[in-house]
């Protein structure tokens, strides 16, 4: 067991001498889940905020419905900007140079039209290079239309019973004030989904995990070509205690980079992880799982130099697969079911879990990176043991 | 020419090794798969919905969410089911009517319909597709509770008359146009414009993990062999980058045929979409060499490469549409070859224009190209002969 020990110390020693490790294992990831948190967070959290421009034809009380309490409400909530514009002209030449997303029309005879139950328009100008500010822009005026044609199949239907139509303007405003009949009520923030941040953050880290992880095992292939294994093996130390340093150093440095990683994202991006206990189980699990998949490859491989090419190449296709970069459950079907088969998916399901429930609902995915860790270390083990009988 | 045979032999070292047939080959095209399936245009959203004893009007809602093109719509038994799904991704969206739907509605109350979606772009269509849907119901409902309180008839009745009437009545459209020279087309799908960001995204990390082969170059002591024939350092240089940008190239034009074929991608006008590419390729070249001349071991050039490669195409814009980013962080992004060369892209697909139109993006793009080449010869010949 000492010698274990000294053995992963030298190793670890080794490691930290040579910048290569601590930049794979928590510069790179903390630096890429940054860049990613700033891009991308914001985009998915929907806090963009567009520029709109609105002309007003009319002036009429319905436009000044829009102009004076649709969009100043949606500029509230940080949505929008809205600038008023005097011409159509003024409007189209800001949406065509790109100054705005989009501009909105409103124009001569809308409020008419719209109390006599005419035929009404209202129009959006976009920029082609602007599609989702435009498609924003149409949302907010389909929203409007929908509430005044709310408003005047009431009248109608009031009316088309046996209403009086010089009444129609006081049933309009009666019908304006009338609030709709059914609520919708957003409950996304109570399932158990990981929010932008600690998507990103663990994503990145469970990535270079499997990068880090390599260390250990590629050492020993490193030591049979350097000669200084034969050495080991000549020296009264069993073998057990050189795979256990070897294994040792991995581990250490897989649970090592992601503490590390852990701490720095949840103070530098404010990353949650959860309940800690809960995390240092996946994170253990995680390790152990890479350090299964990344030992059978390396034991596999016929030198050292293509054992770390073909870590390089499991390592970015299991990520890709198991949905670190971006989401592939929505792939549906067969890319889906098999983003199963990586123990990167299996991590983020966990913390998922763990994020809307507690220790125990983290179990299955710890279950699951565990029989990675059992089946695909448990056969690296085996041709470690034949490798190193000299 | 001797450096025609140097970026010869660069090209058939690279082909010889499993890892650079796959990051240069299979995974580009892996991805633009992936990418496809999970996001592509053909990508319906899916929305779950709980509807159990919602009554006829739960059931009318339902249809009209279900007459809508853009998604499809799956039915759950429970809430807890419908929940796990959203979370597993295996739909995008959902939305649970309460059981009292109808009779609420009838007797004049208030009715709330819950939904779920997931914090992403597909999430934010089902939200509006939802709201849109409630909308369109709420409109005859509205009418009907209205008149049946001003002209004191039964709900039933009411809502009968109000569905005739809305009918009838004329309807107040939303017109979309767009201005500028090009009409908005329907369906530019997030290929178009995904697969430009993805080009860029693999020349440029490819390019960056191709400062690998430079090292080793180096470290093998191939460069100083080749120094001690009658052949000038330039020659070396000038070797060393035809071949890091033989290998990009070769990948650009890959990737843009292998989309064009497998996707229909449409990357514009012939000539401009490949003088871009020549030139991305050059900046990629000459950033590739810089690496791989700057550092020492390949560990670190891994390291570097990825992250640079990543992280520059993400601040550039080649993750997320330039278009969604802040004033300041599309300042930032100008500052990588990235977003100019998606610029240049966007101008040549969106607004159907030719090589005049991208003179400015072509000539940064050469700016940079000359910058990082120059710098990378100065520091490979100092590594090489000093």
């Amino acid at each position: 067991m000492r010698a274990a020990l000294l053995l992963a110390g030298k190793d670890l020693r080794q490691r930290l001498r040579d910048r290569s490790a601590i930049l794979i294992a928590i510069v790179v990831p903390l630096a890429l889940a940054y860049i990613f948190n700033l891009i991308l967070s914001g985009v998915t959290g929907g806090s963009t905020t567009f520029e709109y421009a609105v002309a007003d034809r009319d002036g009429g009380p319905v436009a000044a419905t829009f102009t004076t309490r649709i969009l100043p409400a949606i500029e509230d909530q940080g949505v929008a900007e809205i600038r008023a514009v005097p011409s159509v002209e003024r409007a189209r030449g800001l949406a065509a140079s790109g100054d705005v997303a989009a501009a909105f029309v409103i124009p001569e005879g809308f409020s008419r039209a719209v109390q006599t139950a005419g035929p009404a328009t209202i129009q959006v100008i976009g920029n082609v290079d602007t599609p989702i500010g435009t498609e924003v822009a149409r949302a907010i005026a389909e929203a409007f239309v929908a509430d005044l044609e709310g408003v005047r199949v009431a009248v109608a239907t009031v009316l088309h019973g046996g209403g009086d139509p010089t009444r129609a303007p006081q049933l309009a405003a009666a019908a304006g004030e009338q609030p709709s009949p059914v609520r919708v009520e957003d409950v996304s923030a109570q399932s158990r989904e990981l929010d932008p941040d600690t998507f990103y953050a663990a994503g990145m880290a469970v990535f270079f995990l499997f990068f880090t992880v390599q260390f250990g095992v590629s050492s020993l292939l490193d030591e049979r070509k350097d000669g200084t294994l034969a050495r080991l093996l000549a020296a009264p130390i069993s073998r057990t205690a050189i795979l256990g340093g070897k294994l040792i150093t991995s581990f250490l440095l897989g649970v090592v980079s992601m503490a590390v990683l852990i701490g720095g994202t949840t103070l530098l991006m404010g990353a949650s992880w959860g309940n800690p206990a809960g995390v240092a189980l996946l994170v253990a699990a995680g390790v152990l799982a890479a350090m299964g998949v990344m030992a059978l490859i390396a034991t596999v491989a016929r030198n050292a130099e293509q054992a770390g090419q073909w870590q390089s190449i499991i390592a970015v296709v299991l990520g890709l697969l198991g949905g670190t970069f971006f989401p592939v459950s929505q792939a549906g079907g067969f890319i889906a079911s098999l983003s199963l088969a990586t123990p990167h998916a299996w991590f983020l399901r966990g913390l998922a879990d763990l994020g809307g429930g507690g220790i125990s609902d983290v179990l299955p995915a710890v279950g699951a990176m565990l029989v990675f860790a059992a089946v695909l270390g448990g056969a690296a083990l085996l041709r470690l043991r034949r490798m190193t009988q000299l | 020419m001797k450096s025609l045979v140097i970026a010869g032999v660069n090209l058939r070292r690279m082909v010889r090794q499993p890892i650079n047939v796959f990051f240069v080959f299979v995974f580009p095209m892996l991805l633009i798969l992936v990418l496809g399936a999970t996001f592509g245009g053909a990508f319906t959203p899916v929305i779950g919905v709980v509807d159990r004893g919602s009554g006829p009007l739960g059931d009318e809602l339902v249809t009209t969410l279900a007459a809508s093109e853009d998604l499809d719509v799956e039915r759950f038994e429970t809430q807890e089911a419908l929940r796990t799904a959203v979370e597993r991704g295996t739909v995008q969206g959902g939305m649970i009517v309460p059981p009292e739907y109808s009779t609420s509605l009838r007797s004049g109350a208030e009715a709330r319909i819950r939904y779920l979606v997931r914090p992403d772009q597909l999430g934010q269509q089902l939200r509006t597709a939802v709201e849109s849907a409630v909308g369109e119901q709420a409109v005859t409902l509205r009418a009907a509770a209205f008149a049946s309180v001003e002209t004191d008839v039964p709900f039933d009745e009411a809502l009968d008359r109000a569905r005739d009437v809305a009918g009838e009545v004329d309807p107040i459209a939303v017109e979309v146009r767009t201005a500028g020279e090009a009409v908005l087309p329907e369906d530019l799908g997030r290929f178009e414009t995904g697969a430009s960001s993805q080009l860029l995204l693999f020349i440029f990390l490819t390019s960056m993990t191709g400062s690998v082969a430079l090292i080793e170059t180096r470290r093998l002591g191939v460069a100083r062999r080749m120094l001690s024939t009658p052949t000038a350092g330039r020659t070396v240089v000038v070797g060393e980058m035809a071949g890091r940008f033989g290998t990009a190239l070769v990948q650009g034009v890959f990737i843009m045929v292998g989309s064009m074929l497998l996707f229909g991608v449409s990357w514009g006008d012939p000539v401009a979409a490949v003088m871009l590419l020549l030139l991305f390729c050059l900046v990629g070249a000459g950033a590739g060499m810089l690496v791989g001349a700057a550092l020492a071991t390949e560990q670190q050039a891994v390291s570097v490469g990825l992250l640079l490669g990543l992280g520059l195409a993400a601040i550039g814009g080649s993750m997320v549409p330039l278009e969604v980013f802040s004033d300041t962080m599309r300042a930032v992004a100008h500052v990588t070859p990235h977003a100019w060369a998606l610029d240049g892209y966007a101008e040549l697909v969106r607004h159907g224009g030719g090589i005049g139109d991208i003179l400015p993006q072509l000539g940064v793009l050469a700016a940079y190209a000359a910058i990082l080449l120059s710098l990378a010869t100065w520091r490979l010949r100092h590594a090489i002969t000093g």
